[in-house]
């Protein structure tokens, strides 16, 4: 048993956040939020640079070969300073499925590309905006003579104008009525994108409508109708990415938190000796590292095949979307007025964390899992 | 390119050699529990005296086996076992829930601090009956006026050259009505900061000048008393460490203190129990694990409980590394106190009106104890508010609480 970073993991770590940190920190997600061109590309890029876009792509395919726990320390670092970029939904969700379910050409084509730093992916899953996929998958791929035909909208994918391809989740079935999910790869050129008004502008989302698109047997991932456990899958590890990249940002912001406490004076004495914000800075310390042990914990489960996975995956889902959303509220209290502007970094990491909250599972519906597995 | 090499990485599983630690002790829980004990039926006697010699005899039955002092070195009779092994100890300790053990102060406060602090004379006279529960300690810290600022004591020592004369109280002292001997704090200097003129001094319980009175607590029982020296005697060879230097002393006790507590583990066998409550219990037609809120509360709990788990995981891996507690384990004190509050709190509401009944054969009567007894376990050792104000202070860098 042991539960502790190696040196080397605990290195490039630093390593990362240092790297982010002299892309320009948190400045990286300003200028993407002020609606500058080029950004992602330029964070993309410079990533690459480091090879850290080949971190779970496998050796075969000239790769690391790295699994969820050491794609959760990168993220954690990328998520201290909100970097924009499509890592998550690239390194933990299209990477591990198309190395799980592609054909050795499609390993070939698209994750050479993604360690190569050439190519970006995204996720196209939801159909319904009320509703949380997988179970809720609409959008059908009509089976035909002339290949699988696209018609449909998918209305919240991240990051669809900035990637190359889309992995896109479907309804498909023969013509007995059988049938389930199948997974298809897109290319974004195929597809018109409409931007979504977002209340967290660093992590753009656009509507994606299919019309029409005949696509052929090498667009399909995986067998037909048989993609459903391996979307489960892919779900769990976007959202333990999501969980990770706001453990990164929880823990700056308790720094943050800190030195305000320390260097805001009022009533003659540092506002951080007051037990009110003392407390409160504290709490939130404790609740980031809660989060930060269920987060390693489910990546480790995933990347070892644990049969409890699932459950952990849930566990930390709802426990750090939530705990971090009050994490980043309370550091928009420690700050006062200053906490409630826009120049204040606080709010960027609170929509951030809000939409997480939500986007793959409700805190809920994350504890309805973890009832199932303790209860059944 | 990423620098990389191969170094043992990170494992939540236990390997073989752990697993059979845990199933050596297992083996000898089953042998040596009193009859009828892992079924359920704990019967400790309710009479003070037999009380007290059934522990005492559980506790020279522990050290028999050899597992009075687990994270003992082996010289002084303990079995020098690993962080992990003393991690699964605990956790098998959690799921057997055994007798109490008489000994607890000394053996994870006294004994500690004696081998890190005391000389040589008093590790050969105290060590070994600290096992083996021939004498049985308690701590003489608290006073009524010195609770959360604990250095501002004033039970007072005099100088008498070869002894001590002491007078004064303390509160808040466990087991004081079984003790034999107390490892008290005393000022021995008035002159300079509260912090300087603390002496840390072991002083034998069986004398005429010290007298105790239990303390009623809201449990209806009372483990701890008020302790009061009144012209009792210490001899001075009994110091630990240098006089006027026992705030040091005493501090390095308190880290001994923190380690070794963690609700963790029995809060996950207090969950199970839940679990298994709430699948066989039906209400509105249906059992109450197929209620939304229910479950709802599960989850969350369960959650919040592996959360606290895995955090002490983390902290024990790094301290069996680098030999020094992480920051993490500042937090286990707090974070399990709450959820173990909040656990026994919501089984009570589980039980509807029946929650009115404080009757000691009903499953209610033992979860409101359980309940109010959380109180206790949270303020005992450092109100939450003190806790939180170390891990501000000492992790966090936030400036101190306003301080004369």
């Amino acid at each position: 048993m042991d539960f502790s970073l190696t040196d080397e993991q605990r290195r490039m770590k630093e390593t990362v956040g240092g790297f982010f940190e002299d892309e320009g920190g948190v400045e990286l997600a300003r200028r993407q939020m002020d609606g500058e061109e080029g950004v992602v590309d330029e964070v993309w890029d410079a990533v690459a640079e480091m090879d850290y876009t080949a971190l779970t792509v496998p050796v075969e395919q000239g790769g690391l070969g790295d699994g969820m726990l050491y794609l959760a320390l990168f993220l954690e670092e990328a998520g201290r300073y909100a970097t924009p970029g499509p890592f998550a939904e690239t390194l933990g969700f299209a990477v591990p499925l198309i190395d799980e379910l592609g054909t050795e050409e499609q390993k070939k084509a698209y994750l050479t590309e993604v360690a190569d730093g050439e190519g970006r992916f995204s996720v196209a899953l939801h159909d319904d905006v009320n509703e949380t996929p997988p179970e809720t998958v609409t959008m059908e791929a009509k089976v035909t003579d002339d290949g699988y035909v696209f018609d449909g909208t998918k209305p919240l994918v991240p990051y669809a104008d900035e990637v190359d391809s889309l992995v896109v989740a479907t309804k498909t079935r023969d013509e007995s009525g059988y049938g389930g999910i199948s997974l298809f790869v897109v290319d974004t050129a195929d597809v018109e994108t409409t931007p979504v008004e977002t209340l967290d502008s660093t992590r753009p989302l656009y509507e994606v409508e299919f019309d029409g698109l005949t696509l052929d047997e090498d667009a399909l991932l995986g067998s037909l109708h048989g993609g459903g456990d391996a979307l489960r899958r892919g779900i769990d590890r976007l959202n333990v990415c999501g969980s990770a990249m706001l453990v990164g940002g929880a823990d700056e912001a308790v720094e943050r938190s800190a030195q305000h406490g320390n260097e805001r004076e009022q009533y003659g004495h540092p506002v951080g000796r007051f037990q009110a914000v003392k407390h409160r800075i504290t709490d939130m310390w404790m609740n980031m590292q809660g989060a930060r042990s269920l987060v390693y914990n489910a990546a480790w489960r995933l990347e070892n095949d644990a049969q409890d996975a699932p459950r952990a995956v849930a566990s930390a889902a709802a426990f750090t979307t939530e705990e971090c959303s009050n994490v980043f509220g309370d550091d928009i209290f420690n700050h006062g007025g200053m906490g409630f502007t826009w120049d204040h970094d606080a709010h960027i990491f609170l929509k951030q964390a809000r939409t997480w909250e939500t986007f793959l599972g409700t805190p809920e519906e994350h504890r309805e899992r973890v009832a199932e597995a303790r209860l059944s | 390119m990423l620098d990389r090499f191969t170094e043992r990485t990170m494992d939540l599983e236990y390997t073989q050699e752990q697993e059979e630690f845990r199933h050596e002790l297992r083996d000898w829980y089953e042998e040596n529990l009193p009859d009828g004990w892992l079924e359920g039926e704990r019967n400790i006697p309710e009479d003070k005296d037999e009380r007290e010699q059934f522990l005492r005899d559980w506790q020279r039955k522990l050290h028999e086996g050899g597992w009075a002092g687990v994270h003992w070195p082996e010289e002084y009779g303990g079995r020098g076992a690993t962080l992990v092994e003393q991690l699964i100890f605990n956790e098998e300790k959690a799921r057997v829930d055994p007798p109490p053990s008489i000994s607890v102060i000394g053996t994870d406060f006294v004994g500690p601090t004696l081998i890190a602090a005391g000389t040589e004379e008093q590790k050969e006279r105290f060590v070994p009956h600290i096992l083996d529960g021939e004498e049985v300690w308690c701590q003489g810290y608290s006073e009524p006026e010195s609770g959360s600022d604990l250095a501002s004591l004033q039970c007072e020592a005099i100088d008498e050259g070869d002894t001590y004369r002491i007078n004064g109280q303390k509160i808040w002292t466990s087991y004081a009505h079984y003790a034999d001997w107390c490892f008290l704090l005393v000022r021995t200097d008035k002159s300079g900061p509260k912090h300087h003129g603390i002496t840390a001094v072991l002083v034998d319980m069986n004398q005429d000048g010290v007298d105790y009175e239990p303390i009623d607590q809201i449990v209806d029982d009372s483990t701890f008393n008020h302790v009061y020296f009144d012209d009792a005697v210490a001899k001075k060879e009994n110091v630990v460490g240098d006089i006027d230097d026992g705030w040091r002393v005493a501090m390095k006790l308190s880290a001994f203190e923190r380690s070794a507590l963690t609700q963790a583990f029995a809060l996950e066998k207090s969950f199970d129990e839940l679990v298994e409550y709430c699948k066989n219990t039906k209400r509105d037609g249906k059992p109450l694990s197929e209620h939304t809120t229910v479950r709802q509360e599960l989850a969350e709990l369960d959650t919040r409980i592996q959360a606290g788990k895995l955090t002490y995981y983390r902290n024990i891996s790094k301290q069996m590394k680098t030999g020094e507690p992480g920051p993490e384990g500042s937090m286990d004190k707090v974070f399990t106190g709450e959820i173990k509050q909040d656990l026994e709190r919501f089984k009570t509401k589980l039980l509807g009106p029946e929650s009115a009944v404080w009757d000691e054969g009903s499953p209610g009567g033992e979860w409101q104890t359980d309940y109010l007894q959380s109180f206790g376990t949270q303020i005992a050792g450092g109100t939450p508010d003190i806790q939180r104000n170390i891990i501000a202070e000492r992790v966090l860098g936030l400036p101190k609480d306003a301080k004369q």
